[in-house]
């Protein structure tokens, strides 16, 4: 029994890492094909102020080793990326890859800490709806949650930081750098608390886990578990609570890093989301090509672990 | 003869309709007893309040107000309980001439109250299936799971081997080939008719005094219909469980019931023993069952190739009850001596034999009319 419902998670996991590879070649040509048909040459940004002629540009170029052609670059920079070099940063010289790693766990933290964050307060708030129905309680916090989540990003981390680092000087500016200090964790709730609040995710969180929480418990087979004496939660867990909430995760994890990009702005969090900002003004190339994979990659991660639970709890989807 | 297992007492379960602005009478007035041992099948159109008076006793009515009044008493291991009990303290029931006018209910605080009444009773004392077995069972749980959790449930059997034991033995009971293969599928994988053996399969394992058969054979194909009345009452003779049995369909109850109540517009409008309710040659009957029994297939009816004789005009909606007879509109009995009594006075239901009770005008029990 236990090793017959392995076989085809693992099939689907194995299928979806198919899909992810396949996917990340694509980003990996759009993004490149996109920063290559932008305005803009990194070398300019290099040289800029120094020397506008074209004739040093090019020396530049070849002392670099840049090859000519659009296709060329394309192919240097996937030779050297299937082997783990993911070239170094144009701006600082310094290798892309431990970089990357370094701020990723930056956004990572800030990603999934403000997830776990709306699901703490999306989750009691639709489950008491979908069981009790609209009552004034749970009412009151649902329009609470939707205005919160119709306030925009930016304007409302911009407000916490005014209140809670200016006027009441509770936090340090740079929570990020404040990491090595005491009690270095609760800075980092700030951002989260504004990410996790304000990026919209809430709001569509708590519709989606009520909208799908009262279909199911207005099922025939929820009816029968009450006729046979049985808890109502023990039936209706796997397909009215695990599948929406992994469902509305993997939906919602794009959005987030769209909303880590300005909180970490905002917050001077020394994160993804702001080392893209800058390499897309510097025109750093191999930066915005290493940035685009991993957080397509997180994003296929989150679509990965929806549907190998998909398909380990649903009996259907692993006989197709 | 003594108290029966379930004796229901003047219940009534209305809904209300915001499109309509009003109550709905599902279930209007309506008293039932079932004797241990019998089967006591109810039988009626869409819309009657069968179903809903099957669901109230069970406590599982979810819309509001529901149940507003009534008693239902449960006699079993030697103890009477009244699964509505304290109901009044939490409905008020505004009554004009006889009709309802308004209820205000704590439904909420009365759902609390009824899950406190109904612990230990649903599932352990009362049982039940449904119409639509496919999509009755947990489409994300096997079948053997489901019963093995029944029987741990309600039985003494609380460990998984033994339960798993016990659940083969019910799922080779109810006739499932090879119970040990099917104890690991998904109803997905199973026939109409597989899974409605399954569902009585789970609902008998918690070994429950009465069963509550809702619709067992609509939702399914007419020749498994057949082979689900089979069972039922292969299993009716082999365990004498005492069976509530609702359907629409009169050769389902004619079948399997001992004795059967008729319902009509909320009511109980006939009630006798099957025999005698449904004999061919009966002289007394009412008029709604008369009709209902007109619209079966006979051989007879098939050979001449007549037309099936459907009822005339449509199911009372409740929500308008006539102040005369229910049934008036469709009737085609009415005689001009009793015409005035069937538009302007609810009929009661009086006992035209012992034990055959009639609610029509055409048969004024003695004593009264």
């Amino acid at each position: 029994m236990k090793l017959a419902a392995i076989r085809p998670v693992s099939r689907a996991l194995a299928r979806e890492l198919a899909v992810t590879a396949l996917l990340l070649l694509g980003v990996s040509v759009v993004v490149f094909a996109i920063l290559y048909l932008a305005p803009g040459d990194p070398l300019n940004v290099l040289l800029e102020g120094q020397s506008p002629r074209s004739q040093l540009a090019l020396g530049m170029r070849e002392a670099l080793g840049v090859p000519q052609t659009w296709y060329g670059q394309y192919a240097a920079w996937f030779g050297k990326m299937l082997q783990g070099n993911f070239g170094n940063s144009i701006r600082t010289g310094l290798p892309v890859l431990p970089e990357l790693a370094r701020v990723g766990v930056y956004t990572l933290t800030l990603t999934l800490g403000s997830l776990a964050l709306t699901l703490l307060i999306a989750v009691p708030i639709a489950v008491h709806a979908a069981a009790h129905g609209g009552t004034a309680g749970n009412t009151a916090a649902t329009l609470a949650a939707y205005v919160l989540s119709a306030v925009p990003v930016f304007w409302f981390g911009y407000i916490v930081v005014y209140v809670f680092i200016h006027q009441f000087g509770m936090f340090p500016l740079i929570s990020g750098t404040a990491a090595k200090q005491e009690h270095a964790w609760l800075y980092f709730l700030v951002p989260i608390f504004v990410l996790g609040i304000a990026s919209g995710t809430l709001s569509e969180m708590i519709r989606h886990l009520r909208e799908e929480l009262s279909r199911v418990l207005a099922e025939d087979y929820i009816r029968t578990a009450r006729a046979k004496g049985a808890p109502v939660w023990r039936h209706a867990f796997k397909e009215g609570f695990l599948i929406p909430v992994t469902e509305i995760m993997s939906a919602k994890i794009p959005f987030l890093l769209g909303g880590a990009v300005i909180v970490e702005q905002v917050f001077n969090w020394p994160g993804m989301g702001r080392m893209a900002w800058q390499a897309a003004q510097d025109r750093d190339f191999p930066v915005i090509m290493g940035i685009a994979l991993v957080a397509a990659a997180f994003v296929r991660l989150g679509n990965l672990l929806q549907r190998v639970v998909f398909t380990a709890v649903n009996p259907r989807a692993s006989r197709e | 003869m003594d108290a029966p297992l379930l004796a229901i007492e003047n219940l009534r379960t209305y809904f209300y309709s915001r499109a309509k602005r009003a109550f709905i009478r599902s279930v209007d007035g309506v008293s039932l007893g079932v004797t241990r041992g019998e089967t006591l099948g109810i039988v009626g159109e869409s819309g009657s309040g069968k179903s809903v008076t099957a669901l109230s006793a069970a406590g599982l009515v979810t819309a509001g107000p529901g149940v507003i009044s009534g008693r239902i008493h449960l006699n079993s291991n030697g103890a009477s309980r009244n699964l509505l009990d304290g109901l009044e303290k939490y409905a008020r029931v505004t009554e004009q001439d006889g009709r309802v006018v308004a209820v205000e209910k704590d439904e909420r605080g009365w759902r609390r109250r009824s899950e406190t009444l109904m612990a230990g009773v649903r599932g352990k004392e009362i049982a039940m299936i449904f119409q639509n077995p496919r999509s009755a069972l947990n489409p994300y749980s096997t079948i053997g799971k489901q019963l093995v959790e029944t029987i741990r449930l309600h039985t003494n059997l609380k460990r998984e081997s033994e339960a798993r034991e016990r659940a083969i033995h019910w799922l080779d009971r109810v006739r499932i080939d090879s119970p040990r293969l099917r104890f690991d599928n998904f109803p997905f994988g199973m026939s109409g008719g597989m899974c409605q053996r399954a569902m009585i399969a789970m609902a008998l394992s918690a070994e429950p005094s009465l069963l509550i058969a809702d619709e067992p054979t609509t939702g399914l194909d007419a020749t498994i219909q057949s082979r689900i009345v089979d069972l039922l009452a292969e299993l009716k003779a082999e365990t004498g469980i005492t069976t509530l049995l609702i359907s629409h369909d009169i050769s389902v109850i004619q079948r399997l019931s001992d004795r059967i109540a008729v319902m009509y517009g909320g009511t109980v409008v006939e009630t006798g023993r099957a025999a005698e309710v449904l004999a061919p040659e009966a002289k007394v009957r009412h008029p709604y069952t008369a009709a209902l029994l007109a619209s079966i297939p006979s051989a007879e009816t098939i050979r001449r190739k007549s037309y099936l004789q459907a009822i005339e005009g449509e199911v009372l909606d409740t929500i308008e009850v006539p102040r005369g007879c229910r049934f008036y509109g469709r009737c085609n009995r009415v005689t001009e001596a009793i015409r005035e009594n069937c538009a302007g006075l609810e009929p009661p239901l009086g006992e035209v034999a012992p034990g055959h009770k009639v609610r029509c005008w055409l048969y004024p029990s003695p004593g009264k009319a």
